[in-house]
């Protein structure tokens, strides 16, 4: 289990890059990366070279998500004006334009079949469920209270949903919020199920295990510094892993389901071995908060390894080898 | 039978004496040598006879009558008999005032001696003998100088007078003179070789001193072979023997030493040297006996001193240490110089440091130093006085020299290493790293508190990895490796536990460990490792593990409340403040006077707003301090600061007093510890508060250097005031620097208030962009803190209507100011319509006045928008006519040349052809000139024409923008309520303060507003640096607890020892 450092892109934006996601290949085009930026563009990259194949204008303030469809034909990026914007990956036109005010958008994931596209609905205390053939808003999700707790009049009552992130069969969504609660619900009932404890900071990112039968497993990444390992049936916290100094921005699981990679403020990309539950390996490459690490599929002449990149705060963005 | 014959007196007859049968009674000898007038030696060979049978009374007797005036009269002419009769008498004085001890009946027989010698003088006063005589008493009486001269008189007169010689000899070999010395001593033997032994011994003597230390041992056994008793031969041998320090060496030593003692038993030299040896072989009976009779056979002091010394040595090692320390005393009183004898001085001063008199004990050691400045021992037990003693300079200075001396005794390095830990750190870990060396390479045992604070101190130096080494090394092998590994850990670390019982999840796993039989043991003495090992893992931010080992240390030792408040630091840090709340509560269940548990909790109500419970608590805390620790007094300094912008109106009295209270406490605490940071950054802060912000630039400024120069002083807020004070003085790049450069140093570029700082100044120096783009990183930090997106609405509004002010502007720019105008309209609205929804604590209206105010500008920016894409079109046309023109004129100019070509070629041709018809010709061309030039002139007017049109068109364009400025006013004076708004949204933030008088202020007085807003400003940069710093203040209230405990515990560590 190992990163292999292949390239890096200084300045692969005009400022920060805040978000990063992998366009699954298609007919025509190897996996490609999409990263989403302060500067207000969203770029496309080919990994080899790497090469910077588009540069998406288009949104106000900076893009804080984006996501691509299971098809590698569309994606959706979203910025703090609120806005989703849904676009063809190869030619860049504007499919949809999305809007739910007042709820602003954060995360945003496609669910694997692709038909729904769920956005972290930050203050609105939800997250919204938009149809990917008609562009429709077609469920929110709402966060209820916990129970017993009164809210306090300072942070208000609400949770603000920063994260999202489907199972692996679309069932279940799981969003994490401000406060580090995590909710768990059934999407095909629309139906909130039950909260995560243990988190006490903002939960950044979220990821179902990739491993067959590890698919109720939950990684969560937290500004209290700690990656968590749930389960989401047992709603029970199995590890907390500890050692990044800095909030953790950013989590994501390898496609084998033997580690997760996170990416913290501290600067560094951490390779977590998950039988372990120790930190295989820490890649010390930026200068910066590293705001996303993501995982690509496997590549096609060795299938067990795969990409990883990592977008930083320092405008950079690296490619390391999984294997 | 040796006998003695007096002549009868008028006869041949003579009286037999037989020498061995002289009567008992003087008189009788004395009466018949009257009467027979017997001849003066005859007087002097009996006095001799009684003499040698020790009979002194009898000796003196017949001397006395032997010098009576009866006899000098009788005896008038013999003079060489009657002086001898005196010298005898003057030497024997002379000898009892050497051996006595009584100092006033010395003299008197000093005294009487020299009267003796006195009178033989007066018979003749160049007899040799009684110079020699007299050189004696002088000798005797130390009067040396007087004796050289005495005996040179003699030797004036006969330069191998044997005795002079030796007298000679024996004052050079008291001035020290031994070479002089010898060559006499040898003259003596040349002119009498069959002199006693006893010239030989001062031969032997004088070689000795001179360091042949071969030919002394030959004269000395010179002299043993001539007189086989002579003790001092015996004894001086037997001392250089005992010198070899070699077996065989010690032993024929000590054999002679015994002979010694068996001729005469009273030598007190070899009676010494006898008890040393015994004292050495643990005989004490022995020793004490034999040093008592030394003492009472001499009198000479160093002698005396050594029997005192080994009398002392005795008891000392016995134990019996009052009487060893009064041997030691009355040792140390017989020596004059410590030169002379030293071994008492360090004897007396490891008494005195036993007996506690380190004073006392400090100089004797000191006197030993003198002597011997390189002495180990001696060296190691003053460094400990004086560390005893609290000198820690002198201490450290001859703890570092016993180190140099003896660079192979880990226990030199260990004091040196405790003594330097509070004053050099890394000084301290060089000792006690060499010592942990040298105890390793001695295979000898490392103590546990070595590696515990060898541990400590790469702690402190932020050496983390070799602390985690050290702490695992005292720890050695233990239940608790399971844990810190975390490979293995995974197999005993417990699932399915539900998060919210997580708490109790550690306890409940030793206690199933327990039941399962693996035995959960936590031995005392690591248990100050291991909390400490926890600490590093908590620096290295594994708090997992961290918090397990706390847990273990809570299961065994429930009463250890560090364990507790550690545990409730690692929650608080994770923002779990239920479960750090009842941490604390757990500690002070144990102790509820514990100082740093009220000082957590006080902290914890201050931040979940519990603002009164927390003085409280922090008064509390302060009173159970006492005095040792100032943190409660700035907490509540800061609690101070902080009261004074609590109340929703402004009240200078109110703000006045608090600051006032602030600053007392602060300066209390600096009363006290001139060096404490955080009183410094109170006072500054004060300061900066009442206006003084050259006082606070300087405080700050000051604490900031003292701050970076420590590496475990981790002060962002210093930094942050600095950076305030910069910015309320108008130095906005230094500002943002510094809120940068903390930013990055302490927060990882996270902490979204410095963002919000940042912006603010960007704000004030109008770099709108920058702001802005600040704004968002906030925002992206923070995503549900609404008063960014407020800010970031309020930048851009500000930003565009500046952009409209500028008398130049592309299409581009307007435009560009469009769309942001857009996102504040869009951004403003969504926080109206969210407002329901959240609270983010601003008014309504307020953002709906925004609302308004960005449409309005945008309508204008539309109106903008257009006249610029007018002027734009309008210019690009200008540029087209002028193109068209520069066309035209070129076209003319061309037509022209070609003209002028064909003209010449014409004229050419006409010249060629028609030099004739010149005149003719020119006339012509003439006319074809005029009417060039009127079809030119045409041209220009028009020119002119269209300027004038084009003036016409400016002058419109300014009639318009007569018409704008009113509108601009408007907006200024919206844009006014905008910035102060801006401001008071920075006090959103923190406190709410004043908003309302400022907007009635601009209300009444809107062309007053300028200079409104800037005094507003400077109160407004009062008052952002003060929550925030003492925000900062409180957060410290985690990290300093966090550095002291380590340290206490590393203390505590010695006070085990």
């Amino acid at each position: 289990m190992k990163l292999a450092p292949l390239s890096t892109v200084g300045n692969a934006h005009d400022d920060s890059v805040w978000t990063a996601a992998w366009v699954p290949a298609t007919d025509e085009s190897p996996p490609l990366l999409l990263t989403g930026s302060l500067d207000e563009t969203v770029r496309l990259w080919k990994p080899e070279g790497p090469q910077k194949l588009q540069t998406n204008t288009g949104h106000c303030l900076g893009v804080v998500s984006v996501a691509a469809h299971p098809s590698g034909r569309i994606a959706a990026s979203a910025s703090i004006d609120s806005f989703i914007r849904v676009f063809d990956v190869a030619t860049n036109n504007t499919i949809a334009t999305l809007e739910a005010p007042p709820s602003e958008v954060w995360q945003l994931q496609f669910n694997p079949q692709g038909t729904i596209l769920a956005a972290a609905g930050g203050g609105s205390a939800s997250v919204k469920l938009w149809d990917t053939a008609q562009w429709q808003l077609t469920a929110t999700l709402s966060v209820p209270r916990l129970e017993g707790l009164k809210p306090s009049e300072k942070t208000g009552s609400k949770k603000f949903v920063l994260s999202v992130a489907w199972s692996p069969d679309g069932r279940q969504i799981a969003c994490g919020s401000m406060d580090g609660t995590i909710s768990i619900f059934d999407v095909t009932r629309t139906k909130f199920l039950h909260h995560l404890e243990g988190h006490n900071m903002p939960v950044r990112s979220l990821v179902y295990s990739s491993a067959p039968l590890d698919a109720r497993v939950l990684f969560s990444a937290s500004d209290d510094g700690h990656t968590h390992v749930y389960d989401t049936e047992g709603k029970t916290l199995i590890s907390s892993l500890s050692g990044h100094s800095g909030w953790v921005l950013s989590v994501d699981v390898s496609p084998d389901g033997m580690a997760i990679a996170t990416g913290s403020s501290d600067r560094t990309v951490r390779l977590w071995d998950l039988k372990m539950r120790a930190a295989a390996q820490i890649m010390t490459g930026h200068t910066d908060q590293v705001w996303s690490v993501a995982f690509g599929p496997p590549i096609k002449t060795d299938v067990r390894s795969c990409l990883l990149a990592s977008v930083s705060d320092d405008k950079s963005l690296s490619f390391y080898k999984y294997a | 039978m040796a006998c003695l014959y007096i002549p009868v007196k008028s006869s041949e007859e003579v009286v037999q004496v037989a020498l061995d049968q002289l009567p008992l009674d003087a008189t009788d000898i004395i009466d018949i040598l009257k009467a027979e007038q017997a001849p003066l030696n005859l007087w002097l060979t009996i006095a001799r006879e009684y003499f040698k049978q020790g009979k002194l009374e009898q000796f003196l007797q017949i001397l006395k009558d032997g010098s009576s005036p009866e006899v000098d009269e009788n005896f008038a002419d013999v003079r060489y008999e009657r002086i001898a009769i005196l010298n005898a008498l003057g030497a024997y004085y002379s000898y009892l005032g050497k051996i006595e001890t009584k100092q006033g009946e010395k003299e008197e027989h000093f005294i009487t001696a020299s009267h003796y010698y006195n009178k033989a003088s007066k018979i003749d006063t160049r007899e040799p003998s009684t110079w020699i005589g007299k050189g004696q008493l002088l000798l005797a009486k130390g009067d040396i100088d007087q004796a050289f001269n005495a005996f040179n008189i003699v030797l004036d007169g006969d330069g191998n007078n044997v005795p002079a010689l030796l007298g000679l000899a024996c004052v050079y070999f008291s001035r020290g003179q031994y070479s002089d010395s010898l060559e006499l001593h040898k003259r003596a033997l040349q002119v009498y070789p069959q002199c006693p032994a006893a010239v030989r011994l001062g031969i032997a003597l004088s070689h000795y001193k001179l360091g042949h230390l071969e030919k002394a041992k030959q004269a000395f056994h010179r002299v043993l072979q001539l007189d086989p008793e002579n003790v001092e031969a015996l004894v001086a041998l037997g001392i250089s023997d005992l010198q070899t320090n070699e077996a065989n060496g010690i032993r024929s030593g000590m054999e002679k030493m015994q002979r010694a003692f068996e001729i005469y038993p009273y030598c007190a030299m070899s009676l010494n040297y006898l008890a040393n040896h015994f004292f050495f072989t643990g005989q004490h009976f022995l020793v004490e006996q034999l040093t008592e009779t030394a003492l009472s056979a001499t009198t000479h002091g160093p002698t005396k001193s050594h029997s005192f010394y080994n009398l002392a040595r005795s008891y000392h090692s016995k134990g019996d240490y009052e009487k060893a320390g009064m041997y030691y005393l009355a040792s140390v009183q017989e020596i004059n110089k410590p030169h002379e004898y030293v071994l008492p001085y360090y004897g007396l001063g490891q008494i005195q440091m036993k007996m506690g008199d380190l004073i006392n004990a400090s100089s004797n050691f000191q006197k030993v130093l003198e002597v011997q400045p390189e002495n180990y021992e001696t060296l190691k037990a003053l460094g400990n006085i004086y560390v005893q003693l609290e000198q820690k300079e002198r201490a450290q200075q001859l703890l570092k020299k016993a180190t140099k001396v003896n660079p192979q005794d880990p226990e030199a390095f260990l004091d040196l290493g405790e003594l330097l830990i509070s004053t050099d750190e890394c000084a301290a870990l060089d000792a006690f790293e060499t010592a942990h060396n040298l105890l390793k390479m001695g295979n000898e045992e490392v103590p546990i508190e070595l590696l515990n604070n060898i541990g400590v101190l790469h702690f402190e130096r932020g050496e983390f990895e070799l602390a985690r080494e050290m702490f695992m090394e005292a720890l050695g092998d233990g239940m608790w490796s399971n844990f810190v590994d975390v490979k293995t850990q995974s197999t005993q670390y417990p699932t399915g536990v539900s998060s919210s019982l997580r708490q109790h999840m550690e306890l409940r796993l030793f206690h199933r460990l327990e039941e399962q039989g693996t035995s959960v043991e936590l031995p005392w003495d690591k248990v100050s490792s291991l909390f400490n090992l926890a600490r590093v893992l908590e620096k290295m931010h594994d708090s997992e593990a961290a918090s397990i080992l706390y847990h273990l240390i809570l299961f065994k030792y429930p009463d250890y409340t560090d364990a507790y408040l550690r545990l409730a630091a690692i929650a608080r840090a994770q923002n779990n403040i239920q479960l750090s709340l009842k941490l604390i509560g757990d500690a002070l269940k144990v102790d509820e006077k514990c100082p740093d548990a009220l000082l957590m909790l006080g902290d914890l109500k201050l931040k979940s707003d519990y603002w009164v419970r927390a003085k409280d608590i922090f008064l509390t805390a302060k009173e159970a301090n006492d005095l040792r620790d100032s943190y409660a007094t700035v907490c509540l300094g800061n609690w101070n600061f902080e009261a004074a912008y609590r109340n929703e109106k402004k009240d200078s009295k109110f703000e006045t007093m608090h600051h006032q209270k602030a600053k007392g406490l602060y300066t209390e605490v600096l009363l006290q510890h001139s060096d404490n940071l955080y009183a410094a950054n109170g006072a500054g802060m004060v300061f900066a508060e009442r206006g003084h912000f050259d006082v606070a630039k300087d405080l700050f400024t000051q604490v900031q250097e003292a701050a970076s120069g420590s590496s475990n002083v981790q002060m962002p807020d210093i930094w942050i005031n600095l950076a305030h004070v910069h910015f309320a003085q108008g130095n906005f790049a230094l500002a943002v620097k510094l809120y940068q450069n903390c930013l990055q140093r302490f927060y990882y570029n996270t902490e979204s208030e410095l963002l919000l700082y940042i912006a603010r100044t960007h704000y004030e120096a109008e770099q709108w962009k920058d702001c802005k783009m600040s704004l968002l990183r906030a925002i992206h930090l923070s995503p549900s803190n609404y008063t960014f997106r407020f800010n970031v609405g309020v930048a851009v509004q500000k930003f565009s209507s500046s952009t409209l002010q500028k008398t130049k502007k592309s299409v581009d720019e307007v435009q560009a100011t469009i769309t942001e105008l857009k996102n504040a309209v869009r951004l403003f609205s969504f926080l109206t319509a969210g407002s329901d929804l959240r609270c983010h604590g601003f008014n309504k209206k307020k953002i709906r006045t925004h609302v308004r105010y960005s449409q309005h500008l945008l309508h204008v920016a539309k109106v903008h928008c257009e006249v610029a894409e007018h002027v734009e079109q309008q210019n690009q046309e200008r540029i087209k006519v002028w193109r068209q023109m520069e066309l035209a004129d070129e076209s003319l100019r061309k037509a022209e040349e070609q003209r002028k070509l064909q003209l010449e070629k014409k004229k050419q041709e006409d010249e060629l052809k028609q030099i004739m018809q010149q005149e003719e010709h020119l006339e012509r061309i003439k006319e074809k000139w005029k009417s060039n030039a009127s079809t030119s002139k045409r041209k220009n007017k028009s020119h002119t024409e269209d300027e004038s049109g084009q003036g016409e068109k400016k002058r419109r364009k300014g009639g318009k923008r007569k018409k704008e400025k009113k509108t601009r006013y408007e907006s200024e004076e919206a844009d006014a309520a905008v910035g102060t708004q801006k401001e008071m949204e920075h006090e959103d933030a923190t406190c709410k303060y004043q908003m309302n008088d400022i907007e009635d202020q601009v209300k009444n007085n809107p062309q007053d507003f300028l200079a409104a807003s800037g005094l507003e400003d400077t109160d407004a940069e009062d008052n952002a640096p003060a929550p925030s710093s003492s925000a900062k203040g409180r957060r410290r209230a985690l990290s300093e607890s966090d550095e002291e405990e380590p340290m206490n515990v590393g203390g505590g560590v010695e006070d085990e020892k």
